[in-house]
């Protein structure tokens, strides 16, 4: 550790705690021998001690390595907070806590705790205490890089609920620290504010109390939750929503950065190109300095400063049939910002396939056309029989275009989007024309066309085969892979006496890719039939034939 | 027989007609015949079938009968973002 690191060190440790109580995050390894040295104190009689390990998968994908970013003089505020808060708390002797920042490798130390306390019990609570609540408060980012190459940013197990970090500093750290001066940015933070600190930390006696300063560091939806269709509960869908957005240009920039704004739980954003100069005049979260870069990690990096307490994804590569198939099915809401046709296509296609609402956008110089596709609804196909390839109408590029003119109908697009997760008055079909040089919108409704092929296709999926079987063992006969979708108390009252996996209904709906591996399908069972016919038709409508209902529910 | 319809063009259409509106007398009964007639005097590029037509607010069919007084709006789709 340097000279100027210790320095900063020093300058958090509690000056009127009697033994050693110190935060601090670090891009050095954590010297763990030398760090359990400074809690030796005749009055301890225990001392326990924590290590966070880097973990080789999370949420059942493979992760390579991780890196974690910080900003540090926030992240060593709050983490000091949490140490008073457990001196005060359970009496402790002294406390120290290291976060790292940087590249770690799988099994690397990522956070170590160590407390000694006059007595066992509470040097175990106090350990417990202060791991959880700097996991919770403490502002740090954690970006997975993953064995297929994707990588993404994870909040770490921040929620909206309470602090949170300093946005606009927080993003010149994280850029800086793309840079690779990473280290040179903490010093100066450490050193300027020091004295700041050091003023701060002997006006607060009262450390347990809430922190308004801190808690504002975070979008607060009141404006929104106010809104009767809105309040919690709405807000609670937004916080739970995956929305996958395509293309981060004119439209993909309102887009995203409204669902940013509005709490929207997961943003996956998904573009190949490299920003460009040409690209500023609409697309107004970028800098003509950025120019060159690409724009997912930059629209990223930006959406991450305006609410850190999203999930974001990052994928910089064109949105070809398979990366739809493998994204789409995993989120609630897909929306195209593409500029080319056969992507809006696709992107319509795998929407009607996995039976996720979509909603698609385009731009022509002064005018602009939105649809919602929602499962069952007509989509774009059934309004387009017929696309054109791919240059025949004209992108921004051919035809120019001005800032405004993607900027409202991307807004308009994330309007949807919010219409659609709170459960607002339902869209109606049809395609939504802006006219902006007459001023003029025009609804042209489109009912559901019945020789549309997108849906014709899926029909026959669909049909060809009876949703409903009348027995357990006309499902073993098939070889089909028996699954309980009833809750767990339900199926322990009454289980079944075959071998099956147990996955509840309401998780598997979240993600049908939690299904078990199975060769020739799925018989799925519930209590009298309702509910496992529901999730059979939703696994046929996303392209799985081989799904089958127990008529009946399960034997008694 | 003549019948008048208001029509609308968007996109491509109202650059290459140089009007977004424009009311129009005429024999033709069903929308392709429109069209046909209004391609050859704008000049029109794209074909028919690149192009939906809504006829008072809903998408319809290019066979289906007009009545007077009819707004139709062709529409083609649009890729800019």
């Amino acid at each position: 550790m340097s000279s100027s690191s210790l320095a900063t060190h020093q300058a958090e440790t509690s000056p009127d705690a009697g033994g050693a109580f110190s935060f601090r995050v670090s891009d050095e390894p954590i010297d763990v021998p030398a760090e359990q040295a400074t809690l030796s104190d005749p009055g301890a009689g225990g001392y326990v001690a924590f290590e966070g390990w880097v973990r080789e998968t999370n949420e059942g994908r493979r992760v390579v390595r991780l890196a974690y970013e910080a900003y540090p003089m926030l992240a060593n505020r709050e983490g000091r907070r949490i140490l008073e808060e457990a001196r005060q708390r359970f009496g402790l002797k002294s406390a120290s806590c290291l976060h790292r920042t940087g590249l770690l490798e799988i099994g690397g130390l990522a956070v170590w705790v160590g407390v000694s306390a006059a007595h066992r019990g509470e040097a175990f609570a106090a350990c417990r205490y202060i791991i959880d609540e700097v996991k919770h408060r403490v502002p740090v980012w954690k970006q997975e890089f993953y064995e297929d190459g994707d990588s993404g940013w994870v909040n770490c197990e921040r929620c909206a609920a309470a602090a949170g970090p300093a946005q606009s500093n927080a993003t010149s750290t994280a850029a800086n620290a793309s840079h690779g001066h990473t280290h040179e940015h903490d010093h100066r933070h450490g050193h300027s504010h020091t004295h700041d600190d050091g003023h701060h930390h002997a006006h607060a006696p009262q450390t347990t109390a809430p922190q308004p300063a801190i808690a504002s560091r975070l979008p607060d939806y009141a404006r929104q939750m106010a809104l009767p269709e809105v309040g919690a509960a709405g807000q609670a869908k937004l916080g739970a929503a995956k929305v996958l957005v395509i293309g981060c240009g004119g439209l993909g920039v309102p887009v995203a950065t409204y669902l940013a704004g509005a709490g929207i739980g997961s943003l996956t954003l998904v573009d190949p190109d490299i920003l460009e100069a040409t690209n500023l005049h609409r697309q107004i979260a970028y800098a003509a300095a950025d120019c060159g870069q690409a724009k997912v990690l930059l629209l990223a990096a930006r959406l991450r400063a305006l609410n850190p307490s999203i999930g974001l994804h990052t994928h910089v590569e064109a949105a070809d049939v398979a990366l739809l198939d493998a994204l789409v099915p995993r989120h609630d809401v897909v929306v195209d910002c593409t500029d080319r046709l056969s992507v809006k296509f696709a992107v319509n296609d795998a929407a009607v396939r996995h039976g996720v609402p979509a909603v698609l956008a385009s731009v022509h110089q002064y005018e602009g056309q939105v649809q919602v596709v929602r499962p069952g609804s007509s989509c774009l196909r059934c309004v387009w029989p017929q696309a054109p390839r791919d240059g025949v109408v004209g992108n921004c590029a051919e035809a120019g275009v001005l800032g405004p003119v993607p900027g409202l109908i991307g807004t308009w697009q994330a309007f949807e989007v919010l219409r659609l997760l709170l459960d607002l008055e339902a869209p109606r079909e049809g395609v939504l024309t802006v006219d902006l040089l007459a001023g003029q919108t025009r609804f042209l409704r489109a009912p559901r066309a019945t020789d549309c092929p997108e849906h014709a296709l899926k029909q026959t999926v669909a049909t060809d085969a009876p949703l409903e079987l009348p027995s357990l063992a006309a499902g073993l006969a098939r070889g089909l892979c028996v699954v309980d979708v009833r809750d767990a108390a339900e199926a322990a009252a009454n289980p079944l006496s075959v071998a099956h996996h147990h996955l509840p209904m309401a998780a598997l709906l979240q993600d049908l890719q939690q299904l078990p591996a199975a060769e020739n399908g799925w018989l799925f069972v519930c209590m009298r039939g309702i509910r496992s016919r529901s999730v059979a038709e939703a696994c046929r409508e996303a392209g799985h034939a081989a799904a089958y209902s127990l008529s009946g529910g399960a034997p008694h | 027989m003549s019948q008048t319809y208001t029509l609308q063009y968007f996109a491509v259409l109202r650059e290459q007609a140089r009007c977004r509106e424009e009311r129009v007398t005429t024999s033709a009964i069903t929308p392709d015949e429109l069209y046909a007639e209004v391609r050859a005097r704008h000049g029109f590029t794209l074909e028919a079938n690149f192009l939906r037509v809504a006829v008072n607010d809903e998408f319809a069919d290019w066979h289906a009968p007009l009545c007077d007084g009819d707004h139709i709006v062709f529409i083609p789709p649009v890729a800019g973002g």
